[in-house]
């Protein structure tokens, strides 16, 4: 039930916004914020039930639907689901939390993030294909409005950008499901049961369609090189919180579903093409840096960043999946890299992101060079923003530096030239997010940002509570790492 | 236990920064003070009764400290150095946020010499590259100082990805990341792992071809300067190579490359600093040089040489840092053409000279007992190495002898009265004067060093291993530094003209090595921005077109839904608009007539029922047949209406 109340709560909160028109401003907001902590509490809950050497699936709720064609509501966590979908919820709420202008129509807005937040944690607490594929697309729904009604810039056209590109991904991701449902007997969707058989061992070209539209639906969302053309203006035209749930938990969907769809259910035709996958990770890693590196633009340079950082998501994915047998111990540390990234990247772009959000808010621009000098001005601002690029760039005591320390030591046992040239991203990192802290913060404050207020209290706290995030996982990620050790070690064959 | 070494100043750090505004200067140098203070003596504990300590991240992720005789001297000499420079920030910068970064970096330094494995030796590893950069950029308000932080971070950064891959290389190898895991380690892993240090550690110890970061570098305050080359971020990179030196060794091309790097740069940087004009930049260069030659003990396989040196040298480093400091604020540039502050200065001017003679390698002074050393282990190795490494002890003792002259020197009368009505600067404070005389009072105390029993005791406790030495050496070397001397006096001389030739202005920017680095950002920069061309006018063309036909498509639908569909509708509601009016006249004639002439129907009807009531049947029917036809009638009027 715990499940299920996590994913339900929110909805039953959209709805109660939805359907009432006596919501004032601050009364919506408020109920958002309680309702969308109420599902966080509820996943915290089943984080201390989980049992880290128990089976691989846990807490699972199952209540058939159509039996004869093996449709069912199935519900349930490994570690990887769990504590990624902890991370949402959190960052939901944090956005939720975060002060936005909602343009008078607080009700909707509010509204919408609780769909949205709803049918997110449905794609990582699914186990059954139909769902996730569902609640995967339902995402879209939420997330297209979000940017369309509450963006700025050219929110139509970004939003329909988005839609469009990212709907023909999961087009491709509906065949494939159904290409693997048609490859059991008896036809379920059951996640457990495709798992477990591995239906497609063996079937050459067949498994070989089924993954390409598996891998490019879930490459675009991901999104990685050169599928990636979508984000950024998404992220740009998008509102702050908006943009920090795209990036912390809407590009999670796509390296979640690349463990538990391709990754778990038909590992020996991801062990086939792990070379190519892992080249096009590189390449993303690489290429993302390099082009945000040539931003001008505050919030084009964070959402390439994602790019980067996603793709170093996918190349433990891919070491993860370089062998059958051999080299456990580097191929788990790979995998359980890339799951710590996925959360150290929610987190700590997301935290950006809402820091570009109270940019927009005070300024209504992003332009870098219209910036500078604001330390001063702002120590509350700078001293996040500093802390938040420090963990984007890897520095050892955040987030990121667990995260990306153990792919690249996971990924060199396996494929080491690879290693070597992704870990060129972490340099180049440094650079562009150095420059951008100089840009904000250094130097002279331009004569139109002598009335630049610093953070206001709901913003520091949201913010102080994702950097506490952070930090903690810097520091003692053993709590994060138990847990997502025990269901890598089961995926990487260890146990 | 051992923990505590590392983690008291780095928790307390920002206790120093929150506090520190509201227990003003006194307060908050005396607190930094006891803070550095506490770290000697917890450091002074560990090494007495051999601390480790270990922390799991994971069950494959352990993070391990431990003490080796490195370390151990290390973690003695870095609190001891860093005690009078903060100190002399307490009064020379005075910002909270300065202190709570020095007390920082002193544990993060502290971390990276008792790490005793990969993992925990790259985080701390990192953790000194960032403090460096927050403490280079500290006066953040002029646009080129933050540019010249990020500089240096990234200089380091890159050889920070060495360290990477020689922890990734060591867990392939073995599934661990302890230095005893890299000892074992064997075949082409070993060489990647060497090769990642090696470079890692090149890079932090400012070896060409990386030493202008150190440049750059010399934007942070005195302070930081004068820490970050004495005990910490430079000399962790020897640091390094002293501890795995063992290891490194079995590598074949570990000796060679390490002597070479370190022969290269002791020369280059000896000819740099003998160029230079700008008094922080004369040091750094020497700083260079100095561990240059440390470089070439180890690589000549005496880390203990190279390891004393170290000592001597922090100590004397830090103070002529101090007092270059101490001679900027009098005249408030760091060009050394316009100081020659003897007669302003007497005090000041005698300490600085002591540690001058240090670096210049001068007998009796322990620098110069170590630097003999050094010259010693060079000579295991061959004779000509022996010479150069002199050559590059005469060097040193050229640019010591210029600082010296050129910043404490006396001036010309003519001079001394134009400054006199320019400057009116306050002399330095007691605190700043005492961290100077304290640092160069330690450099004094190792003069020890050439007394045969210390030695002796020095080679017992530490268990180091010294080289033989010749007395020819000590000669020829003794004849070399007094010819630096003269030299460099004579150079003084000269320099009143300030004319600057063309090597002179190679030399002093490292021989063209900044415009190569320039060059290799100038290049990534531009292929990212080329790349992101491509990426908005390329990739995203094709996407954004889409879009855009997908959109003009819908306008198009749009316009066939305002034009066909919609026109229907309009036209239906035409029609009905049509039918109304039709109603209204029409209508209007069987509304009113229909139920007149139904009434006058149903009379006409009751007259002729009568009449009809005849009793015969097929009138009956007839009868019967017309009351139908006209219900359908009138049921027929009844749909039209």
């Amino acid at each position: 039930m715990i499940l299920t109340a996590a994913l339900g709560l929110p909805m039953l909160g959209a709805l109660a916004l939805a359907g009432s028109r006596r919501w004032t401003e601050h009364a919506a907001r408020r109920f958002a914020v309680l309702v969308s902590l109420l599902s966080l509490v509820c996943l915290i809950w089943a984080w201390l039930r989980f049992d880290p050497d128990g089976a691989l699936f846990q807490l699972v709720e199952e209540i058939p639907w159509v039996p004869s064609l093996g449709m069912g509501y199935r519900v349930g966590v490994d570690g990887i689901a769990l504590a990624i979908a902890t991370m949402s919820a959190l960052l939901f709420a944090a956005s939720i939390a975060y002060p936005v202008d909602t343009l008078g129509q607080p009700r909707q807005y509010y509204a919408w993030l609780l769909f949205l937040q709803s049918v997110s944690l449905g794609v990582f607490l699914a186990l059954d294909l139909l769902l996730f594929y569902v609640f995967f697309d339902l995402s879209l729904v939420g997330m297209y409005f979000l940017i369309g009604r509450w963006g700025h810039g050219q929110p139509q056209i970004s939003a329909l950008k988005f839609f469009l590109y990212t709907f023909a991904g999961s087009l491709m991701l509906l065949l494939a499901i159904i290409g693997l449902y048609l490859s059991v007997d008896p036809y379920t969707f059951d996640m457990r049961v495709l798992i477990e058989q591995q239906p497609l061992t063996g079937t050459g070209l067949y498994a070989g369609l089924v993954f390409l539209a598996l891998m490019l639906g879930l490459a675009i969302k991901t999104p990685l090189v050169p599928l990636h053309t979508w984000l950024p203006q998404a992220h740009v035209d998008a509102p702050g919180p908006a943009s920090a749930i795209l990036a912390g938990v809407l590009l999670k969907m796509g390296t979640y579903g690349m463990i538990r769809l391709p990754y778990a259910m038909m590992s020996d035709t991801f062990t086939r093409y792990a070379p190519v996958i892992a080249v096009i990770a590189v390449v993303s890693i690489v290429y993302g840096a390099l082009v945000a590196l040539a931003q001008r633009n505050l919030k084009r340079r964070i959402a390439y960043t994602s790019i980067n950082h996603m793709g170093y998501t996918v190349l433990g994915i891919a070491a993860a999946a370089a062998f059958f047998d051999e080299a456990i111990a580097a191929r788990q540390l790979a995998l359980v890299g890339a799951t710590v990234e996925m959360v150290a990247h929610g987190l700590i772009t997301g935290a950006l992101f809402l820091i570009c959000g109270s940019f927009w808010q005070r300024t209504g621009e992003y332009a870098l060079d219209r910036y500078g000098g604001l330390a001063r001005k702002a120590p509350l601002l700078t001293a996040f923003t500093v802390l938040a690029a420090f963990a984007s760039l890897g520095m050892p005591g955040l987030a990121g530096f667990v995260a990306e320390f153990q792919i690249f030591t996971g990924t060199f046992a396996v494929y080491p030239w690879l290693a070597v040239i992704g870990i060129i991203g972490i340099l180049i990192t440094a650079a562009l997010f150095l420059d951008l802290l100089r840009q904000l913060f250094f130097g002279r404050l331009p004569s139109h940002l002598t009335d630049f207020p610093d953070l206001g209290r709901a913003e520091w706290g949201v913010l102080g509570i994702l950097a506490l995030g952070i930090v903690t996982i810097g520091v003692y990620p053993r709590f994060l790492l138990t847990l997502i050790e025990a269901s890598s070690q089961i995926l990487v064959g260890g146990r | 236990m051992l923990w505590s070494v590392a983690l008291l100043p780095l928790l307390l750090a920002p206790l120093v920064y929150l506090a520190g505004r509201r227990v003003g200067r006194a307060g908050l140098t005396l607190g930094t003070a006891l803070i550095t203070l506490a770290t000697l003596a917890l450091a002074g504990l560990a090494v007495a009764n051999d601390w480790s300590g270990g922390y799991r991240w994971s069950d494959t992720l352990a993070l391990t400290l431990d003490l080796s005789t490195a370390s151990a001297v290390f973690a003695l000499v870095v609190p001891l150095v860093a005690l009078p420079v903060i100190v002399y920030a307490g009064y020379h910068e005075s910002s909270a946020r300065l202190m709570a970064l020095l007390v920082a970096f002193v544990g993060a330094m502290q971390w990276l010499v008792l790490a005793g494995d990969l993992l925990t030796l790259l985080i701390a590893w990192e953790l000194v590259g960032a403090c460096s950069w927050a403490l280079i950029s500290h006066r953040w308000g002029k646009a080129e100082i933050p540019r010249d932080a990020a500089q240096a971070f990234l200089v380091t950064r890159f050889g920070d990805l060495g360290l990477y891959i020689a922890a990734a290389a060591v867990f392939a190898g073995s599934g661990g990341f302890g230095y005893t895991d890299l000892a074992a380690l064997e075949g082409g892993l070993l060489h990647v792992a060497a090769g990642g240090i090696v470079l890692a550690a090149a890079a932090k110890s400012a070896q060409v071809p990386f030493s202008p970061w150190l440049f750059a570098a010399m934007s942070g305050p005195v302070p930081v300067s004068s820490l970050l080359h004495s005990a910490t971020m430079v000399a962790a990179g020897l640091y390094l190579i002293i501890r795995l030196q063992p290891t490194l060794s079995d590598v074949g091309w570990f000796a060679p490359l390490a002597m070479g790097i370190g022969l290269v740069t002791a020369l280059a940087g000896g000819v740099v600093g003998a160029a230079q004009g700008h008094a922080k930049k004369l040091l750094a260069a020497s700083s260079s040089a100095q561990y240059g030659l440390m470089w070439l003990a180890v690589g000549a396989g005496f880390p203990g040489v190279a390891l004393l040196h170290f000592v001597a040298h922090a100590f004397m480093k830090a103070g002529l840092f101090l007092s270059a400091g101490l001679a900027e604020s009098q005249v408030g540039s760091y060009r050394l053409e316009d100081m020659r502050l003897g007669r302003q200065l007497p005090g000041i001017a005698l300490a600085t000279g002591v540690a001058s003679l240090a670096l210049a390698g001068l007998a009796p002074l322990g620098a110069a007992w170590s630097k003999e050393q050094i010259v010693a282990t060079a000579n295991h190795q061959a004779l000509w190495l022996a010479l150069l490494v002199m050559l590059a002890g005469g060097l040193s003792a050229l640019y010591a002898t210029r600082f010296q002259l050129l910043a404490f020197g006396r001036m010309s009368r003519s001079t001394r009265e134009v400054r006199s009505d320019r400057f009116a600067a306050p002399s330095p404070s007691p605190s700043e004067a005492w961290a100077l005389y304290s640092l160069v009072g330690m450099t004094l105390l190792l003069s020890l060093w050439w007394w045969p029993e210390a030695q002796h005791w020095m080679v017992e406790a530490l268990g180091l291993r010294l080289p033989e030495s010749h007395p020819w050496e000590l000669v020829v070397s003794l004849v070399l530094v007094l010819t630096g001397i003269v030299l460099g006096i004579a150079l003084t001389r000269r320099e009143r003209s300030s004319a600057s030739s063309r090597w002179k202005s190679v030399a002093t920017g490292w021989f063209g090595l900044p415009t190569l680095i320039e060059g290799l950002a100038t290049l990534v920069v531009g292929t990212s921005a080329r790349l992101a061309r491509f990426d908005d006018h390329g990739l995203d063309a094709f996407v954004h077109a889409a879009v855009m036909r997908v959109r003009s498509a819908s306008g198009r639908l749009a316009r066939f839904d305002d034009g066909v569909v919609d026109a229907g509708l309009h036209r239906a509601a035409r029609l009905g608009q049509w039918l109304a009016r039709c109603n209204a006249t029409r209508g209007e004639v069987l509304a009113e007539g229909v139920p007149g002439s139904l009434s006058r129907l149903t009379d006409w009807g009751g007259r002729y029922a009568r009449q009809v009531q005849s009793g015969q049947m097929h009138h009956y029917y007839a009868g019967i047949a017309m009351g139908l036809a006209a219900i359908m009638v009138l049921l027929g009027i009844g749909v039209f209406l």
